[in-house]
Parts: C-alpha cells; structure tokens; sequence
C-alpha cells in the first residue's frame, strides 16, 4: 500500500484527469471533431501520444521484466522493432492516409482493394479491441486494489467511470491530450528512477561488473543480439525477420489506434512531423523501462517473478512523491490503452460497419451519437468481461499472440496495395483470409514448426511472407484495376514532394 | 490572418493552458512532498523533479496566454 502523500497524488491525478478529459468537450461539434480532432493537434502531442499509447503500463512492466530475465536484447523492440517502421509510416504511409482523407486503415484497404477486404480487417480489428478492453480494465482494478486497498468492483467502476467520461465527451482531442500529460509525467518519474538505481549500484561499470560475477545465466544480459539458438524468446532472426520487418512495421502503419492519432494533425507536415518525433522520443524508452530492470538484478537479485522488478524498484528507490507519480503514471498508462480502445474501435464501427451497411448518408450529428453510443456499449462489454480475464491468467498474452498472428497479413496486403500496382482486390482477399489463417495453423501446431516456447514473432514472418505469395499469384491470375480506380492509392514519387496531388 | 487559423491558434491555446496549468499543479505537490523525504539525494531528487514539471507547465501556460493574447488580437482587427 502506499503512504498518505502518494495515495493523494494517485487520487488528484485520477480527478484531474477527469476534469481534464471533460474540458475537451467544448472543441467536439461534428464527428470529424470526435474522431479526428478537427484536424488540428500539433506533431508534438500526437507524438508524446504515439509513444505513450505504444508503451502503456502493462509494457512498461513486461519490459522491465523481460531486462530482468534476458537483459538488453528486449530493447529490440524500441530501437529497430519502432524507429525505421515509424521513419517509413511518416514518409510513404500516411501522406496516403492523409490526401485520402481517411479515418480507418480499413478505409484504405477498401478502396484499394474492396469492400469485402475492408470489413474482415475492420472486423478483426474491432474483436481484439473488444476483448482486450475487459483484461485492461481488469489490469487496472488489480492495479488500484493493491495500490489503495479498494475492492476490485469499485476499481474496475472507477475506472470505467472516469476513462469513460472523458473518451465519451472530449473524443480523440482528449485521448491524446491526457497522454501528453502522461508522457511529461512518465518521462520525469523515469529518469529519476534510473538516475537514483544508478546511485544505488554504484554506477553503470559496477552494475555491469555485479551482474557479471551472478552466474552463467546472465552471461548474454548485455548483448543486444542473441543468438538463433537462444533460450530468450528474441533470437535475432525472429527479431530481423518477424519484429523488424513485419511487426514493427504492421504496428506501426497498420494499427487504427496509432494511425488514427496521426490523422488528427493541423497539416499533412504536421502528421508525418508526429511520426518522426515520436521515433525520436521512441529511443529514450528502453533506457526508461529497460535500465530499472537490469539494475533490479543487482538490487533485488533472485525474483521468481520479472515483473515484479520495477514496481519493487520504484517502492525502494523512489523518494516519497515520486512514487506516487510513478504509479499514477502507470494508471494513466491503462486509462491511455483502454481511452485508445474505445475511441478506435468506435472509429471502426462507427465508418467501417455503420456508415456503409447500416444506415448511409446520414447526418454528421447522427454519426457522432452513433460514435459516443458505441462508446458506451464497449464500456459496458469490457466492464461486463473484465472477470473473465480473472479466471484465464494467460488471456493477456493469447490476446497478444492473436494481434501478431493478423497483422502480418494485414502489412503485407498494405504493403503491396501501396507498392505494386497489379495487385488486385481477389489477391488481397485471399491473402488476407488465407495468411490469417495460416498463423492460426502454426501457433495451434507450434511445437511441430519451432523450438521456441512462444515464437510469435516467426508466426508473424510466416504469415506475412504467404500473404504477400497468395496476393502475388492471385493478382496475376485475376483482372487488374484501371489507372483511374487506382488514382490517389498506388506509390508515385510525388508523394515525397510536399502538398503534390497524386 | 484568416479565421479558421484564427480559431485553430485559440483552440490550441485553450488546451495548452489547461495542459500546463494540470502538469504545474502536480510539480506542486511534488515538490510539497520533500517534506516527507529522509535523505539529501532524496530531497534533491524530489525537488529538481518538482522544479521541472513547474517549469514545463509554467512555460506551457505563459507560451499559451500570449498566443490567445496574439490571436484575439487578429480576431478584433
């Protein structure tokens, strides 16, 4: 439990974070303002959104935990598993999104390929939305129940209650706006940590040295390449292959929830700009969430559990104030996945399913109940199977798994929609039905295929890789699209140019 | 100037002045909290974070004042 000064900066940061979220009711009047901002967040917000919203509380232990167990390779993941996928998303991706003036991804891929193709991705989408938001609200009562003592009900209602307030009237302006708060807050908190558990071992050569003399299995903490045969679920082929050239890159240009931030900038300078600040800000994390950990092996040496590294490194190292603004933070980090959640997955529904097939040509102020109303039917849905999280510890990481097994897919219909003009809307289908498929196949029979315990990242290589043959051949064998059908969604060097029209 | 730049430029104002007056009240308290601290590493830390989240939510109110100053301004003319 915490002391009465971190108790009350954990509560005022949850009230104001409220009342914060319902002052951006005042900027929403038409749908484009609930879903997009009105188009007119600057790039630094939505980058400080970016990175937050990719790093939420949940990560920030996992990756600590993983420092604690493997060491730096898990730093992988922000370094090469964000940044050139961040770099490509600004330069080639979303100047298409944006010209296009498009609110899905699945936008895209309808009109690129057909409408077919953009309801099963949109489809896909909105179920992982759906079931992830129960575990994260789940996630969050734990959180305040060993926090502050409150039973889980009323952790798991308060926090519905607030997130659900502030998503509910201020739309995306506010998702993004309190993850900026977020960001300054995590960034202060994060760095003290790692300067004060630097104080505490010594500094970074004993660190190193300590870690050293522990035993044969910290032998690899410090290589940020491990080998193929290691026993680390991050060999460097699955991290060349599965994380760097597909998940990463799936992630980052094709996830709605990071795609979407993007979409709400002033300007198409000010969208790609939003990308490239946030790679930037990308490269602080793992000293953020990464060092904690490792010095957690010199501090509290022999946890059974990883994860609990960082929050016994913030209990024993941080001053009094700083951990409750820490663990405020991590609250603000749930409350941020599970804002991120509703509002995307409203997004979805709301263009994707309801516009088209069930009711067209309606007005801007029905779209915008429909998308406030859907937000408080995914509240209601992820209150209801928050308890269901409960009973399968291991839903977290299957949800997890099953996000890498339809993204690989999806990037490699993306990529190709963009890349390849002769790619047709049969091969995209297939494609995508048949890749998701085929990851299916491998994580059901994974013990055949790998010798990894959890080879997520080999599975999103595979299914990628027969995605992308499937789409070729069919494409070949099915009828093209016209130069016209494919105006405004096919590469052309003119999207490098600033402001061009395609 | 034109007005929906205009009203862009406030609206941005109004949200980076409720941003920094949020981020400022909590280096407030932050910096409140070194009464609770024992050591001097303890105190020092606790005060330069304190510090610095004053100073960004500072920094952020004042740039957004002189902004709504700026663009009330073009609005009236």
């Amino acid at each position: 439990m915490l002391s009465g000064i971190d108790y009350f900066i954990v509560i005022a940061y949850i009230v104001g974070m409220l009342l914060l979220g319902l002052y951006f009711k005042k900027f929403v009047n038409s749908s484009e303002d609930y879903f997009l901002g009105g188009k007119s967040l600057p790039f630094w917000a939505i980058g400080m959104s970016i990175v937050v919203s990719d790093i939420g509380a949940l990560d920030f232990v996992g990756v600590s935990g993983q420092a604690y167990r493997y060491g730096i390779s898990v730093g992988n993941f922000d370094w090469v598993g964000s940044v050139p996928a961040m770099l490509l998303a600004a330069f080639i991706f979303i100047p298409y999104f944006w010209r296009g003036g498009m609110y899905t991804i699945p936008e895209y891929l309808g009109r690129r390929y057909n409408q077919k193709v953009r309801t099963i991705a949109s489809v896909t989408w909105i179920m992982f939305f759906a079931l992830d938001l129960g575990v994260l609200f789940w996630a969050s009562a734990v959180l305040l129940n060993v926090l502050m003592g409150w039973p889980i009900w009323i952790s798991i209602i308060s926090t519905a209650g607030v997130v659900g307030l502030y998503t509910y009237f201020g739309g995306i302006t506010a998702v993004i706006m309190t993850d900026v708060v977020q960001f300054v807050i995590m960034f202060i908190g994060g760095f003290a940590l790692v300067f004060l558990s630097l104080y505490e071992v010594g500094g970074w050569d004993s660190m190193v040295d300590k870690i050293a003399t522990m035993g044969p299995e910290y032998r690899n903490h410090f290589d940020i390449i491990q080998p193929q045969d290691t026993k680390s679920p991050f060999p460097w082929t699955g991290i060349l292959f599965g994380l760097t050239f597909v998940m990463a890159n799936a992630y980052m240009i094709g996830n709605q929830s990071i795609v979407q931030r993007c979409l709400t900038a002033k300007n198409e300078w000010h969208a790609k700009a939003s990308m490239i600040f946030g790679s930037a800000l990308k490269m602080f994390i793992p000293i953020l969430v990464l060092f904690p950990g490792l010095m957690a092996v010199v501090v509290h040496p022999g946890l059974a559990d990883g994860d609990q590294a960082l929050p016994l490194m913030i209990k024993s190292i941080l001053p009094p104030g700083l951990v409750g603004l820490m663990f405020a933070a991590f609250f603000a980090g749930l409350m941020s996945s599970v804002d991120s959640l509703l509002n995307s997955t409203a997004t979805l529904f709301t263009k994707d399913i309801y516009e088209p097939f069930i009711k067209k040509g309606a007005s801007d102020k029905h779209y915008l109940k429909v998308g406030q109303i859907t937000t408080l039917v995914l509240l209601i849905i992820g209150v209801a199977t928050s308890p269901i999280s409960s009973d399968f510890p291991g839903i977290y990481v299957a949800i997890q798994t099953f996000m890498s097994y339809f993204q690989g897919p999806i990037f490699s219909i993306l990529l190709l929609g963009i890349f390849w003009k002769r790619t047709t809307e049969w091969g995209g289908l297939s494609a995508l039905v048949i890749g998701i498929g085929f990851a299916i196949y491998l994580n059901v029979f994974k013990e055949q295929f790998f010798t990894i315990e959890d080879p997520f990242l080999y599975i999103s290589w595979w299914s990628f890789l027969l995605g992308a043959i499937i789409n070729v051949v069919v494409s070949l064998l099915t009828k093209k699209h016209s130069e016209e059908e494919l105006q405004g969604l096919v590469f052309s060097s003119k999207i490098l140019v600033k402001n061009k029209k395609l | 100037m034109e007005t929906n730049e205009i009203n862009a430029g406030i609206k941005a104002a109004q949200i980076n002045n409720a941003l920094g007056f949020f981020i400022m009240a909590f280096g407030v308290i932050v910096l409140f909290a070194m009464i609770f601290t024992e050591t001097f590493v303890e105190h020092m830390t606790d005060m330069v974070a304190g510090l610095l989240l004053i100073a960004i939510g500072g920094g952020m109110i004042w740039k957004a004042k002189s902004n709504l100053k700026k663009y009330r301004k073009s609005k009236e003319s």
